[in-house]
């Protein structure tokens, strides 16, 4: 049945200040689901070079099951051997490095893939120019705008100068970018003419099946589906950031709880002769105890609501200006969010709860002038 | 056949240790019948709140029993003691104490709400005390839309809600004007009445004797009888002459609330007559 909303009358019935406060709580929700939005962009791109590969299977080194943080070192003639093996559409070796693209105007952190001319471990398009040929790159357009780069211009790649003879795109990443050249050029740079980094498969049937194979068959590799080698790099990044990310969502949640208890506080302040006339009247302490609860969950949810579309805001705004960092709204951070703004409103009300506790319904025959 | 609404016996309340030690209320004992209108006056510090306040279930006595409705308030557990409030007393104050959030309508529902009545049972009732009390206009704005009668009336609507059989009405007239004030008297006189129910008042607002019943002096915690009571000629208030400042002027004896307004009384007096100051 329905009974006067007095909770969310008195809450609301000073727009400023409830504005303030729920404003306030926004922020730091906005603040949380943006990083982590930011973070779960920036995992999807660091794995995209795996995610666009038209390999269904990666071999590495036994033991390795990454490229970020790992160095692979496979025999490149294990090549040929997967190539006789069933199942197996067609291999091919790639190298990887890591270094900066380097120019005068500046330069980005970078993943350096080699692959054979024409080869499938290449960009996954060309928006312009040609493929690499000796003592070329191509290079991410996004990349290039940021350090105006042309084509045809010359930049700085592991000690080396390199012409660049195309852009692919979608490749840059607000960590860094990929390259690539020829598996020819990265093995004299490297100095391992005999050896390849992975080996990417395509597969006839089960790729499952094709990887327990190749690991049967060929000693000293380790074989992974490109969804299990995905996971596996977004992970290793996932663990790299971990202490940061807990360290912004807790700064974020006092931020919130900060927010929060001022903002109750406040309101209970400016209403203790209301809350004793309510006490004088016959509202219990469990009726006490449920206005304030519900004044706190009104703010966290009205706060979370206008969060979540603020942060959708912010990611479209974010993809039209800066295509490299991408926000990705995931439902375990809204989970999250939600969670730690229930936890901050429980929080929140514990010293407010305290003050109407306090108050004396006698108060009411005390003049207010 | 008349009941007992309110009985209070042997009602006294301390406050402090030792040294600073206040005796609030002394051995009150107060009885006052349904439909009857008991006006409590005294000086500014005499107990009236404090005694109002123990009537009411907020404040505890130290020792005595104040008996509501057929339960002893002293021996009441604290827990159930605001539920005693919503359904055995209508409360009417003097800054009249409305939910400055909530509409007409809603404060005078709110009080429905806290004795479970709800939906559209609470928000009918709510009206028809309000359309009751000349209201009907106003059942939609907030408190600081009202004018202070209105104010006023809203908050007696809110203490009749739940139809209790006491009022208890805190300086009900005092931030009123003469013509307001009268009517809220009235008023009062008229739920006491027609509604047969007690309506107990404390006030120093002498306009209210008319529509009283009886009318109680007290002073340092304890009742006077007003038949043995002087009016000081200054200010109008009643004062026992056992304790009051006085003049003499000739064989009259003329006394006063407080040496200030024997001062003024004094001053104002012919110069040629004699007046001889002096304290019991």
């Amino acid at each position: 049945m329905r009974v006067v909303p007095v909770a969310r009358r008195m809450l609301f019935t000073d727009r400023r200040r409830a504005l303030l406060g729920v404003a306030g709580v926004s922020v730091a929700l906005v603040m949380a689901l943006t990083l982590d939005g930011i973070f779960a962009g920036t995992t999807r791109q660091v794995s995209r070079y795996i995610d666009t590969s038209p390999a269904d299977v990666f071999v590495s080194q036994e033991g390795v099951r990454t490229i970020h943080m790992a160095i692979s070192v496979i025999p490149i003639a294990a090549t040929d051997q997967i190539r006789g093996l069933p199942g197996v559409a067609w291999a091919e070796p790639i190298l990887f490095s890591s270094d900066a693209l380097r120019v005068p105007a500046g330069r980005r952190p970078s993943y350096v893939i080699g692959y054979p001319p024409d080869g499938r471990g290449g960009p996954p398009s060309l928006i312009e120019g040609s493929q690499p040929g000796t003592g070329e790159i191509v290079i991410d357009d996004s990349a290039a705008d940021a350090l105006d780069i042309a084509l045809g211009d010359e930049v700085q790649v592991l000690g080396r100068t390199w012409r660049v003879s195309g852009f692919t795109t979608g490749m840059t990443s607000i960590v860094n970018t990929t390259v690539y050249v020829t598996f020819e050029d990265l093995a004299v740079v490297l100095g391992s003419a005999s050896s390849a980094s992975y080996i990417l498969i395509g597969t006839e049937g089960d790729p499952d099946t094709v990887a327990s194979n190749i690991e049967a068959v060929i000693p000293g590799v380790e074989t992974q589906t490109r969804p299990q080698f995905s996971a596996e790099e977004r992970t290793v990044v996932k663990d790299m950031s971990t202490d940061l990310l807990n360290i912004m969502s807790l700064t974020a949640l006092l931020v919130g709880l900060a927010v929060i208890g001022l903002v109750l506080y406040a309101t209970v302040l400016s209403r203790l002769r209301d809350i004793g006339v309510m006490k004088a009247l016959g509202l219990g302490g469990l009726g006490v105890f449920r206005l304030v609860l519900t004044q706190a969950l009104w703010t966290v949810v009205t706060a979370l609501a206008l969060a979540v579309a603020v942060t959708f805001g912010i990611g479209a705004v974010v993809a039209a200006v800066a295509p490299d960092i991408d926000v990705v709204v995931e439902p375990i951070s809204l989970f999250r969010a939600g969670t730690g703004a229930f936890l901050v409103a429980a929080i929140g009300v514990i010293f407010p709860l305290i003050k109407v506790w306090q108050v004396d319904p006698a108060t009411v025959f005390r003049r207010t002038s | 056949m008349s009941t007992t609404a309110l009985a209070a016996r042997q009602l006294d309340k301390t406050f402090g240790e030792g040294a600073t030690k206040v005796h609030a209320v002394r051995n009150v004992d107060l009885e006052v019948e349904a439909g009857e209108v008991v006006l409590i006056m005294g000086p500014s510090g005499s107990g009236k709140t404090t005694l109002l306040s123990m009537l009411g279930a907020m404040l505890r006595p130290t020792s005595g029993e104040i008996v509501v409705d057929g339960n002893d308030l002293a021996a009441f557990p604290e827990s159930r003691l605001p539920k005693l409030r919503a359904t055995t007393f209508g409360f009417v104050f003097q800054d009249f104490n409305l939910l400055g959030a909530l509409t007409a309508q809603e404060n005078v529902e709110f009080a429905l709400n806290l004795t479970g009545v709800s939906g559209k049972e609470a928000r009918g009732r709510a009206q028809d005390l309000l359309t009751r009390l000349g209201l009907v206009e106003r059942l939609s704005f907030r408190p600081d839309q009202l004018s202070g009668g209105e104010k006023q009336r809203v908050a007696i609507a809110r203490a009749l809600a739940n139809q209790p059989p006491l009022i208890l009405a805190d300086e009900p007239t005092a931030n009123l004007d003469s013509k307001i004030g009268h009517d809220i008297a009235r008023l009062l006189r008229t739920i006491a009445t027609e509604e047969n129910r007690a309506v107990v008042m404390v006030s120093h607002d002498s306009r209210l004797k008319e529509v009283a019943d009886r009318i109680l002096w007290l002073e340092d915690g304890a009742f006077r009888n007003l038949q043995n009571m002087e009016t000081d000629p200054v200010c109008g208030m009643s004062v026992d002459p056992q304790v009051a400042p006085h003049l003499q002027i000739g064989e009259e004896i003329i006394y006063f609330c407080s040496p200030a307004c024997r001062e003024e009384y004094a001053t104002a007096e012919s110069p040629g007559r004699h007046a001889s100051p002096g304290m019991p």
